[in-house]
């Protein structure tokens, strides 16, 4: 489903910095993979490739089959819609309800009011949070706001969520309950590539780990453990 | 699905108008007041024009002719003036419309029409009165009348007498032309400039949404519309604002600063172009609305 072939990303703002040297992996569809490395190890950098948001200096990546560093800028939209995205800090939208925030990521893409009425309760009720969707993300915990943000990333049932650091913010019981519900999309056959540095986390999902180490892959165990 | 975007856009677009108040209202303002500038430079244009036009039609010279010059001549002169690129008109006078015009001038005053029976003969000489096209042109067409086959008839050119007002209208009309486009063209810039940073601030308000936007795969067209959107409400409302503050404004000032025209002119002048001045502020307004979302938020959009 995706694969990075001979990719290498340098940032040259002053100074050249190496954010990834050489990185060549595949991911197959529905595996659940954990990225790891200590910061500035290149994950973030890794997932912004995929989603499109930087593009490599060289190297391809295919994703379905498709080269995407070659997308024009009408493609892009169209690829993101392939992807959902979830991030530390939620990203949501302040002024608008949870029922608001995830159907912005459906009028975006064009979906009808009526698709719109009927999909975002099943995607609420499905992270559980149905009962609370006139809220405001203020008025929710860190937890429930994490949820919102991958309802709103799994609206468009994408192939793909990409989950940078997503438990960054939360403690370990809401995280634990991220994470489970990560696994539980992943068994519903969505491909899920988390970036982490919870060494718990890691160790108790027991499913494949990729660790990068300044811009390299070092290790990539199909059970791996979190080990630096 | 392309209406679909437009009304989702427009709806987002007018909801960010609402929602951020005092960011609208701000904007609004500084837009109705680059409108105000150049809607007044318009009106004062239109209004110096009037006098213009006004001083100018009452600006001739007369040519007078000796009491002996047979009519024919005259007539002859005044289609060889006509024939000058410089004259606009020319008009005879003959001695007994002279004479009528005079008494009819002083019908009320009856000293100067006793007198005028006590003479008993028409004192008035003939003449002919030109108008040139041009202010600045009176001084070629005196001097080529001067220096005419007809000169010998001519008792007296009265250009000397208009020559000051004259020039002094030709001075005047060059520098109020030379000091309006300065200052216009300077104002103009000064208020696009704040427009543009106005914009750009509201912009930055909504860079966020902007970047979950992108995420979540909106097209470049849809994360802009609504921005474009918003900025042709800023443009519409301060161009119905700054036209309901124009009329009374227009009203109040005008009478101060013509003098020489009448008030009236000037406000049915004003009427006459309500819907020019109108569309040109709206064009005006929307098209500063849109010019500056679109460059405000090119760099959200980059890739």
């Amino acid at each position: 489903m995706i694969e990075f072939r001979n990719v290498k990303k340098i940032y040259s703002a002053g100074i050249n910095t190496i954010a990834l040297d050489d990185v060549n992996f595949v991911i197959e569809k529905e595996e659940f993979v954990s990225l790891v490395g200590h910061s500035g190890a290149g994950k973030s950098t890794l997932l912004k490739l995929l989603y499109a948001e930087e593009k490599p200096t060289s190297g391809q990546i295919f994703f379905n089959g498709e080269d995407i560093t070659q997308l024009t800028p009408k493609e892009l939209p169209l690829h993101r819609r392939r992807i959902g995205t979830i991030f530390q800090d939620f990203k949501l939208l302040p002024r608008k309800t949870l029922f608001e925030n995830v159907a912005f990521a459906l009028e975006v893409s064009d979906h009808s009011d009526a698709e719109i009425q009927e999909l975002v309760p099943q995607i609420l009720e499905i992270v559980g949070l149905a009962h609370k969707m006139e809220c405001y993300p203020r008025e929710i915990s860190g937890g429930e706001q994490q949820r919102v943000a991958i309802a709103r990333a799994l609206v468009h049932r994408p192939p793909l969520i990409i989950a940078d650091e997503p438990t960054g913010n939360l403690d370990p019981i809401s995280s634990w309950g991220i994470i489970q519900l990560l696994l539980k999309i992943n068994k519903l056959g969505t491909t899920i590539l988390l970036a982490t540095h919870n060494k718990d986390i890691v160790n108790r999902v027991k499913r494949r780990v990729i660790t990068l180490d300044q811009g390299k892959i070092i290790r990539d165990h199909s059970k791996g453990r979190y080990a630096i | 699905m392309l209406l679909i975007t437009l009304k989702r856009t427009f709806l987002s677009g007018f909801q960010h108008f609402k929602r951020n108040g005092w960011l609208s209202f701000a904007v609004t303002s500084i837009l109705s007041l680059t409108l105000l500038i150049i809607s007044t430079l318009i009106v004062l244009s239109l209004a110096a024009n009037l006098v213009i036009r006004n001083v100018q039609d009452k600006v001739d010279i007369s040519v007078y002719f000796k009491s002996d010059t047979p009519e024919s001549k005259i007539l002859d002169f005044r289609s060889t003036v006509l024939q000058y690129k410089e004259v606009k008109s020319s008009e005879y006078v003959s001695k007994n419309q002279a004479f009528d015009d005079f008494k009819e001038k002083n019908a009320d005053n009856p000293v100067i029409l006793q007198s005028l029976d006590a003479i008993g003969d028409n004192p008035l000489n003939a003449s002919v009165n030109i108008k040139a096209i041009t202010p600045d042109k009176y001084d070629i067409i005196a001097t080529a009348i001067q220096n005419s086959a007809f000169k010998d008839d001519i008792i007296r050119i009265n250009y000397a007498k208009n020559k000051l007002v004259i020039e002094r209208l030709n001075n005047i009309l060059s520098m109020t032309r030379r000091v309006g486009i300065t200052l216009a063209a300077l104002f103009s810039l000064i208020a696009i400039l704040i427009t543009f940073n106005a914009v750009r601030i509201t912009i930055y308000a909504h860079r966020q949404e902007i970047e979950i936007m992108r995420l979540v795969g909106a097209s470049d067209r849809y994360i802009r519309l609504p921005f474009i959107f918003e900025g042709i409400t800023y443009g519409a409302i301060s161009a119905i604002f700054v036209m309901f503050l124009l009329f009374p404004l227009i009203r109040f000032a005008v009478p101060h600063i013509t003098g020489a025209v009448s008030v009236k002119d000037v406000q049915s002048d004003f009427i006459h172009y309500f819907w020019l001045i109108f569309l040109v502020q709206l064009l005006v307004g929307v098209g500063l609305g849109i010019v500056s979302s679109l460059i405000a938020i090119r760099r959200y959009l980059k890739i």
